[in-house]
C-alpha cells in the first residue's frame, strides 16, 4: 500500500476511534493493528504480546507509580495544601501569584524524575485543586501545568536523553548538563508568559492575598518546610550516591509517608486511598503506554516515520531550513505518537543528516527534547493531555487548547536555541572539559 | 522479493551495527534485490531482551544479540564470557570453532540458524583511581549485570553492584559504582572519561553477538538466496572479526585521548586474575557437564 | 453474583497494591542497603554489600503485573481515559448506543490480546524460559499474572456490557457523567 495513503488512512482511523469515545490506550492499539494488517506478515498478536512485555517490563518505568503515589500521599495528607499557604503570602507581590507554582514545582520536581508523565501527575495531583480552591483561571493554571510539566524530560535525569544517547552513543553526561540551560530558559519564558499574561488578564485573577504579618509569614514558612525537606532529601538522595534516579522515587515515597505520619495526616484510611488511587492513575498510563509502544512497533514495520525522514534527507536541505523542515515533520508526526516513540524511531535517518548538515548531535539531542515536550501537549496523543485529563476532568482537546501558548513558548524555546547554540552546549563544554 | 526486518541491539556507530548494514547491502547485491533486509538498530523495533524470541516466534526472521545472554538457559551460552578462557583474538577465534556447533545445535534446537558471531574487542577495567595490587580491589564497588560479573567482583574480593546500563554514568560519579568491566568500544562510545580516570586492558574475555535466522524463514528461500544469505554471513563474520581487531587500538587511542590513564595490568594484579579464570572455568565445566567439558577440551586441544 | 464479580475486582485491585508495595518496599531495602555500606566505609570499615539480586527484572515485571491487575478496577471507577466531547452532542439513546460500541469494540480487542499474551505465557511454560539476570526467574510467572489481569478486564467489560443492556447504563459512564456535571461547562 502507498505509503501516503495508508498514513492518511491511520489518522483517520485514530480520529474516527478517539473521537466515537474509545479509550486512548485501545485506540492506540487498534490503529497498530489496521497498520500491521495493511503493511506487515508478522504474526500480530504475537508481535503485541512480545513488544508490551518488553516495554511494560522495565526498570525504569517503575518510577512512574511511585512517583504517582508520593503524590497521592502529599496530597491526601494535605501536605500539599500546607505548602500551598505555605507560599501565598510569598507570592503576593509578584504578577501571577500562585501560578508560578507549576512553573517552578515542575522544574523542582523534573530534577528528580525523569519522565513528563510522572512530573506532570505529581505537581498537577498538588496544584490543580489548589488554584482551583484559592480562584485562579483554570485555562491558566492547566496551561501552565500542562506546558511546565514536559521540564520532566529537559532537566535531567531525563528518560528521552537516555533512550536518545543510547541510539545515538552520545554521552548520557554530556546531554543531561546540555539540558540544563535550556530549561532555565523555558522556565524563564513560561514565566514571564504568566507575568505578562496576569498583567494583561487582571479580572481573571484571583483577588491578592492579604498583607501578612511577620508572624504568618514565619507560620508560612513551618507550612513549607516539610515539603521542602523532602524534595531536598530526594534529590540529596541521588548526589550522595545513595540511590539511583529511579530509586530516589521511593525515597519519595518513604519521605512522604514518614513527613504524614510525624505531622499527622496519615490515616489508614488516607493510605489505602493513596495507595488506590495510585495504582489506578499509574494504570491508566501503562494502559496507554502498552497501546503507543505496539504502535510503535507497528510503526516500525510500516516504515512510514522513517520513510518520511529519509525523504526530509533526500531535499537536501541548508542547516537552518533543515532544521525548520525537522520541526515541522517532528511537531506533526509529534500529534500521533508519543516521545520515546519518535526518538527510537526517527533517529536512526535523521542523524547522519543533521552530522552531515554540521550540526552538533548533543545540540541536536536537546532540540530533540524540546519537540518531544512539544509532542506532549499536542493532540490527540500527548501523554501530559492524557495526565491531566484525569486529573482535571477537562478533555484532552480542551487541555491542550489551554497548552497552546506554551506550545508556542516550546517552539520559541527552538528557535532561540538555534540561534544561540551555547544555551545548551556552554555548560557541558566548561564542565566536561578533560 | 522478500523483505525482512531485522531488530538489532546497538546504535549504528556500532561496529557491529556497520558491519550488520554492510551484510545487508551485500545481501541485497548478491541476490540482486530479491531478499531485502532492513536494519532496526537501536533497539528500534524490538528491545534486546526480546530480539532471540522475536525470531524464535517468527515476528521477525532475521536478529542479532548477545550470546552471552541466553546464559542462564544453558551453561554453552556462557562458554565466551568466562574471564581468562580466551582472552585474545586468536584465543577467542578457536573458542568459537570449537564451540560453534555445540551453540549452533542448541539455538537448532529453538528453530534458529546460526549465520554468523563477531566478538566486541576484551573486556577492560575502567576505574577511579589506579590498582596494581589485587588486594586493593577488596571492597570496591564493582559492577555486575549477570552472573557471571557477579561471581568475578566476588573472586576479586569486590562487592558486585547492579548498575543498569543507562545510569553508569550517573552511578560512578555520585559514587555508588568504581569499578567496572567492559570493552573500550563501548567504553570510548559512552566517553568514559567523564565519569571514570584509569583503563586497565584487562581484555579479560570477548563475548560476541551472534546473528541468527529463524530456520522456517530460512528454508523457504531459494536456493540461490539461501546460498547468498550465507555467503553473505561469511563475509560479515570475517570482515567482522577484522572490525573488532581494528577497534579494539583504535578505541583505546581514543580512551588515551579523552583524558584517560591507559596501562597493562600489573603482575601481580595479572597472575590474580589468571587464578580467578582458573576457577571460573572449572566451575563452568562443573555446571555444564560432559558436553562441556569436551567444547572446553577441544578448544584447549587445538 | 455482583458482589462475586466486586469481590473480584477488589482482589485484583488487592494485587495492584501488593505488588507497589512490593516495589517499594524492595528499592527501599536496597537503598538501606547502601546506606549501611557508606556507614561503614566512612568508619573505616568494610562494605557488606547488601543488595537485593535482579532488583531492576524484579520491579519491572512487578511493575507490569501491577498494571494489568488494575485494568478492571480502573475500568470500574471510570480512571481510564476517553474523549467523550463528542458524546455530550448525543441524546440519551445515542450516548447509551456509543457507549455500547465503545465496549463491544474494547471487549474484541481485549479478547485478543488477552489470548496473544495468553499464549506468550504459556510458551514460556513450555520453554522453561528464563529472566537474563542474576535470579533466574520463569517469564511465564509475571507473564501468567498480566494475562490474569487482563481476563479480569474481560470480565469487567462484559459485566459494563451486560449493566447496559439490562438497566441502561454502565458504571464508568455514571462516573463520567456525574464529573462532567461537576466540572461544569465552560
Ligand atoms: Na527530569
Ligand atoms: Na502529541
Amino acid at each position: 500500500m502507498d505509503i501516503t495513503l495508508l498514513s492518511a488512512l491511520l489518522v483517520v482511523v485514530l480520529f474516527g476511534l478517539l473521537l466515537s469515545g474509545l479509550w486512548v490506550g485501545f485506540a492506540l492499539l487498534a490503529v497498530g493493528m489496521v497498520a500491521m494488517e495493511l503493511a506487515s506478515s508478522a504474526p500480530m498478536g504475537a508481535v503485541f504480546a512480545r513488544r508490551v512485555w518488553g516495554a511494560m517490563t522495565g526498570w525504569d518505568l517503575t518510577a512512574l507509580p511511585m512517583f504517582i503515589w508520593m503524590g497521592e500521599i502529599l496530597f491526601r495528607s494535605r501536605l500539599s495544601s500546607d505548602m500551598f499557604a505555605g507560599m501565598a503570602p510569598f507570592t503576593r507581590r509578584l504578577p501571577g501569584g500562585l501560578l508560578h507554582v507549576n512553573v517552578f514545582g515542575c522544574a523542582l520536581f523534573a530534577c528528580v524524575s525523569g519522565s513528563s508523565a510522572a512530573t506532570t501527575a505529581t505537581v498537577g495531583r498538588m496544584s490543580l485543586p489548589e488554584l482551583r480552591a484559592r480562584g485562579y483561571d483554570p485555562a491558566m493554571a492547566i496551561g501552565t501545568l500542562a506546558g511546565a510539566g514536559t521540564f520532566g524530560f529537559l532537566i535531567p535525569p531525563s528518560l528521552i536523553l537516555i533512550v536518545y544517547g543510547a541510539a545515538t552513543e552520545q554521552s548520557i553526561a554530556r546531554l543531561f548538563l546540555a539540558g540544563v540551560g535550556p530549561g532555565i530558559l523555558l522556565a524563564v519564558l513560561f514565566s514571564g508568559y504568566v507575568m505578562i499574561w496576569s498583567r494583561l488578564n487582571r479580572h481573571r485573577m484571583p483577588e491578592p492575598e492579604p498583607a501578612p504579618t511577620w508572624r504568618e509569614r514565619l507560620r508560612a514558612l513551618g507550612l513549607l518546610a516539610p515539603t521542602i525537606l523532602l524534595i531536598i532529601g530526594v534529590i540529596g538522595s541521588i548526589y550522595a550516591g545513595l540511590a539511583s534516579p529511579t530509586e530516589a522515587a521511593v525515597i519519595g515515597v518513604a519521605g512522604a509517608l514518614a513527613i504524614a505520619s510525624l505531622t499527622g495526616g496519615m490515616t489508614r484510611a488516607n493510605f489505602v486511598a493513596s495507595l488506590t488511587g495510585a495504582a489506578m492513575t499509574s494504570c491508566m498510563i501503562a494502559f496507554i503506554l502498552a497501546g503507543a509502544s505496539f504502535l510503535t512497533v507497528a510503526m516500525g514495520f510500516t516504515g512510514i516515520p522513517r520513510t518520511l525522514a529519509a525523504w526530509i534527507g533526500a531535499q537536501d536541505l541548508s542547516q537552518f531550513t533543515l532544521l525548520a523542515v525537522l520541526l515541522v515533520f517532528f511537531i506533526v508526526i509529534g500529534c500521533f505518537l508519543d516521545g520515546i516513540s519518535i526518538v527510537v524511531l526517527t533517529t536512526s535517518v535523521i542523524l547522519p543528516m543533521v552530522m552531515a548538515a554540521g550540526i552538533d548531535p548533543i545540540w541536536f539531542g536537546i532540540f530533540l527534547v524540546l519537540v518531544v515536550e512539544m509532542s506532549q501537549i499536542t493532540p490527540p496523543v500527548g501523554f501530559n493531555l492524557f495526565v491531566i485529563q484525569s486529573i482535571s476532568g477537562r478533555n484532552i482537546f480542551e487541555v491542550a487548547w489551554y497548552a497552546l501558548p506554551f506550545f508556542l513558548l516550546l517552539v520559541l524555546a527552538a528557535a532561540i536555541m538555534t540561534l544561540f547554540p551555547e544555551i545548551a552546549l556552554w555548560l557541558p563544554g566548561t564542565m566536561m572539559n578533560s | 522479493q522478500q523483505a525482512w526486518d531485522m531488530p538489532t541491539p546497538y546504535a549504528d556507530a556500532i561496529f557491529h551495527t556497520q558491519n550488520i548494514l554492510q551484510f545487508a547491502d551485500d545481501v541485497r547485491e548478491a541476490t540482486g534485490g530479491n531478499l531485502n533486509i532492513t536494519v532496526h538498530s537501536a533497539n528500534s523495533l524490538f528491545g534486546h531482551a526480546e530480539i532471540r524470541d522475536a525470531v524464535r516466534d517468527g515476528l521477525v526472521p532475521i536478529g542479532e544479540f548477545l550470546l552471552s545472554r541466553l546464559a542462564n538457559e544453558d551453561p554453552i551460552f556462557a562458554l565466551d564470557s568466562i574471564p581468562f578462557l580466551a582472552s585474545s583474538y586468536d584465543d577467542a577465534e578457536r573458542l568459537w570453532e570449537a564451540s560453534r556447533d555445540a551453540v549452533s545445535e542448541r539455538l537448532g534446537q529453538q528453530g534458529l540458524t546460526v549465520l554468523y558471531a563477531v566478538p566486541w574487542p576484551g573486556q577492560s577495567l575502567y576505574l577511579r583511581r589506579d590498582i596494581t595490587d589485587p588486594a586493593d580491589m577488596a571492597g570496591l564497588s564493582f559492577r555486575a549485570y549477570n552472573v557471571a560479573t557477579e561471581r568475578l567482583a566476588q573472586l576479586l574480593g569486590a562487592t558486585p553492584t547492579q548498575v543498569e546500563e543507562t545510569d553508569i554514568p550517573t552511578a560512578f560519579s555520585t559514587g555508588r559504582v568504581e569499578a567496572m568491566i567492559t570493552s573500550p568500544s563501548t567504553g570510548a562510545n559512552a566517553q568514559a572519561w567523564d565519569f571514570t580516570t584509569h583503563y586497565i586492558d584487562t581484555q579479560a574475555w570477548l563475548p560476541k553477538n551472534i546473528v541468527v535466522v529463524n530456520t522456517d524463514a530460512f528454508e523457504a528461500l531459494s536456493d540461490d538466496d539461501r546460498a547468498a544469505l550465507l555467503a553473505a554471513a561469511e563475509a560479515a563474520e570475517t570482515r567482522g572479526w577484522e572490525m573488532s581487531r581494528a577497534e579494539t587500538a583504535e578505541k583505546i587511542a581514543a580512551l588515551e585521548a579523552g583524558g584517560m590513564i591507559v596501562s597493562q595490568p600489573s603482575e601481580a594484579l595479572a597472575a590474580r586474575l589468571q587464578e580467578i579464570g582458573a576457577t571460573m572455568t572449572a566451575e563452568w565445566e562443573a555446571t555444564a557437564g560432559p558436553d562441556g567439558a569436551a567444547v572446553v577440551e577441544a578448544y584447549r586441544n587445538q | 453474583m455482583r458482589k462475586a464479580l466486586d469481590y473480584l475486582y477488589g482482589a485484583a485491585l488487592f494485587g495492584t497494591c501488593a505488588a507497589m508495595v512490593a516495589i517499594a518496599a524492595l528499592v527501599f531495602t536496597q537503598v538501606l542497603g547502601r546506606a549501611l555500606d557508606q556507614v561503614l566505609v566512612a568508619l573505616g570499615q568494610a562494605r557488606l554489600g547488601l543488595s537485593v539480586p535482579s532488583l531492576g527484572e524484579i520491579a519491572g515485571y512487578l511493575f507490569g503485573v501491577a498494571a494489568f491487575l488494575a485494568l478492571a478496577p480502573t475500568l470500574r471507577s471510570a480512571t481510564h481515559i476517553r474523549v467523550t466531547l463528542v458524546l455530550r452532542a448525543f441524546g440519551p439513546a445515542g450516548d447509551r448506543f456509543m457507549t455500547g460500541l465503545v465496549i463491544l469494540i474494547a471487549l474484541g480487542l481485549t479478547g485478543f490480546i488477552t489470548w496473544a499474551m495468553g499464549m506468550q505465557a504459556m510458551t514460556s511454560f513450555q520453554r522453561g524460559s528464563m529472566s537474563y539476570g542474576m535470579l533466574p526467574i520463569r517469564l511465564w510467572i509475571p507473564q501468567g499474572l498480566m494475562t490474569l489481569g487482563l481476563v479480569i478486564f474481560a470480565i469487567a467489560l462484559l459485566d459494563e456490557l451486560i449493566a447496559l443492556l439490562r438497566n441502561g447504563t454502565a458504571a464508568f459512564r455514571d462516573i463520567e457523567r456525574g464529573r462532567d456535571i461537576t466540572e461544569g461547562g465552560h
